[in-house]
């Protein structure tokens, strides 16, 4: 028998209308509160813990992990509260499809009944505005979920405010690769001059021609005349996002081969940055990762590179609570002003 | 569809701010104000009180490491250490650390991480842990002759400078972006271990243990490839670097149980 179902009188006390009021009274004023300071953009979570927790109080795996969808429900709501703009979980890695075959398909079906519920009456989701983007290996996703993925995708896309990203199924150096490749496929597409508005030999052609009405000082421009017209208009436009040096001969003088690629030294960190799943999102403020494992284990290994303060917790996921984040919260407040401090005077 | 940005929103949240703005319009946001001051004064009073307790336990955490310190001072022996580590079941075969550049690398801040990355390297030969990667934060630019000499004993020391973080991993896709270009490979050969292996051959391979002895984990553009599984350890409020926190790191990676995935 589980000490979840022995414990009637303590649930009996915390469950009775004026301890629940009361509760919920202290839990917004709180929220309220801390709202006050700085609030992080982005926390992602890595709920840990959901099947020890079931064996600690011997209940079932699967009721485990229903527990910590119970948690990741509270722990959404204290976040969007708090004006907590992106909050990323880390719901299935691709790793998880080596668990035993039951529990996978209890996972799946579970991520089904979730995802609606979380759509259905919309009732969290829509009252912070926040929409649901999912991450992760799209074609590792069962046949039979994918639609109900892309239906929450779907039906929370008017929410503009906030945003919630479930990685499922993911890991984060198949991100990274997917990036690399993304970025890489940018760079060796042909950059297609789509018929740019302006053309610079129609330019020169009407300088020249201004010239020759006055006829004098043609020698000038006629110098650099023949230049210009074989160059035609592909190269000095060649790509609008990267900026070719004009200078630089190598790719220019390329007649042989028609087709011509943006220079890859023109690759950054941003553009990289700008082909992972979480691109459009702040970058990650705080980690959080319960069950007292001191791993990233895969989850955002490129995102919390630098200035992601981590904290490892001792809890199970399915207790999370305010309780829990609030510390983490406010230690996070405290280091923000400290550094403020440290900068400050520099300046 | 951009006309939809200009109409009002349908929500179920207009509905229920109206009632809000009802509620305010008649009370002239007295009450509202009055909130807003309970929640600053509170916020005030709330942060005062962690202040205090943050202080407290910096302080506890400073006098128990240093007393810890003081049991298991490792006499500049290797014997002592040797002793100490017998006792654990498993050792890392890579430890990797992360350290403070203090004053933002201004006067003898730089020699004393060169330092500290040199004890750091005596302790894991005594302890015989075969790989160490440490930063160096302009190390070479400098030359470090106190650290390249370890490398005799036997242990393989990797300088992770800061080009190795995010900067490797774009300088991988600029080769890889050229070689296509030139048609050597194509993009679909690109796979994941493909670029593990280019990355773990030209800037380090995955760690088993990270020490952080910064007081709270903060990787400062810690090579990501590489961190995937990593055991982490930093001991909150840690200042400087200390024996006793790098046995207590050994002793929990001993302990720890590994399951990816499962």
């Amino acid at each position: 028998m589980s000490d979840l179902y022995l414990s009637h009188v303590r649930n009996w006390f915390w469950k009775s209308p004026p301890v629940e009021w009361l509760m919920k009274g202290a839990r917004d004023v709180l929220i309220g509160t801390l709202k006050q300071g700085p609030i992080p953009k982005h926390v992602a979570f890595e709920m840990d813990g959901n099947r020890r927790f079931a064996k600690n109080h011997k209940i079932e795996t699967i009721e485990g992990h229903h527990l910590g969808f119970e948690a990741l429900a509270r722990v959404l709501e204290i976040c969007y509260k708090c004006g907590v703009k992106v909050v990323t979980v880390y719901a299935f890695s691709i790793e998880n499809f080596n668990r035993p075959r039951g529990e996978v398909k209890g996972l799946m079906a579970m991520a089904k009944v979730k995802l609606e519920q979380l759509v259905q009456h919309g009732e969290l989701l829509d009252r912070y505005g926040a929409c649901i983007r999912v991450l992760g290996e799209r074609d590792l996703i069962p046949a039979d979920v994918l639609p109900f993925v892309d239906r929450a995708v779907e039906m929370t896309k008017h929410n503009k405010d906030a945003v919630l990203n479930i990685c499922f199924p993911y890991t984060s150096r198949a991100e990274m690769t997917s990036a690399i490749k993304a970025t890489i496929d940018e760079f060796t597409s042909p950059s297609q001059p789509s018929k740019p508005p302006f053309s610079q030999s129609r330019i020169t052609q009407k300088i020249r021609s201004n010239y020759s009405k006055r006829s004098d000082s043609l020698d000038s421009i006629r110098e650099t005349s023949p230049d210009a017209s074989t160059r035609s208009d592909v190269d000095d436009s060649m790509s609008s996002t990267t900026a070719l040096d004009p200078d630089s001969p190598p790719l220019q003088s390329t007649t042989a081969k028609p087709r011509r690629f943006p220079n890859a030294e023109h690759i950054t960190t941003d553009t990289i940055n700008s082909h992972t799943y979480t691109a459009e999102c702040p970058p990650l403020d705080i980690f959080i990762r319960t069950s007292n494992v001191t791993r990233l284990s895969d989850f955002m290994l490129w995102q919390c590179h630098e200035n992601t303060h981590i904290f490892f917790l001792q809890c199970f996921w399915p207790e999370f609570d305010l309780w829990h984040f609030v510390p983490v919260l406010l230690e996070w407040q405290w280091r923000h002003k400290k550094l403020l401090e440290k900068e400050s005077p520099r300046k | 569809m951009t006309y939809q940005n200009y109409l009002p929103a349908p929500s179920t949240r207009h509905r229920s701010n109206s009632r809000v703005k009802k509620q305010d319009s008649y009370r002239f946001g007295i009450r509202r104000f009055l909130k807003a001051q309970f929640y600053a004064l509170l916020y005030l009073f709330i942060h005062a009180i962690f202040s205090l307790y943050i202080r407290i336990r910096i302080a506890y955490h400073a006098v128990s490491n240093r007393l810890v310190a003081i049991l298991k001072h490792h006499y500049n022996s290797p014997e002592y250490i040797a002793r100490d580590v017998a006792a654990l079941k498993r050792l890392p075969e890579h430890l990797s650390i992360i350290l403070t550049l203090e004053n933002g690398g201004k006067g003898d801040a730089l020699e004393k991480l060169v330092n500290e990355v040199s004890e750091v390297a005596a302790w894991c030969t005594a302890a015989g842990i075969p790989k160490l990667s440490a930063p160096a934060v302009a190390l070479f630019a400098r030359g470090a002759p106190a650290v390249r000499s370890h490398s005799r004993q036997g242990l393989d020391l990797i300088l992770i400078s800061e080009d190795d973080g995010r900067e490797a991993m774009v300088d991988l896709t600029r080769v890889l972006t050229e070689m296509v270009q030139k048609e050597k490979i194509t993009a679909e050969d690109i796979t994941m271990d493909v670029i593990d292996n280019e990355l773990s051959e030209a800037v380090m391979s995955e760690p088993d243990l990270l020490i952080s002895f910064e007081p709270y984990v903060d990787l400062q553009g810690y090579p990501p490839w590489a961190i995937r599984l990593t055991e982490i350890h930093c001991a909150p409020d840690n200042q400087g670097v200390g024996y006793q926190l790098f046995l207590q790191a050994l002793r929990k990676y001993a302990q720890a149980t590994f399951k990816l995935g499962k």
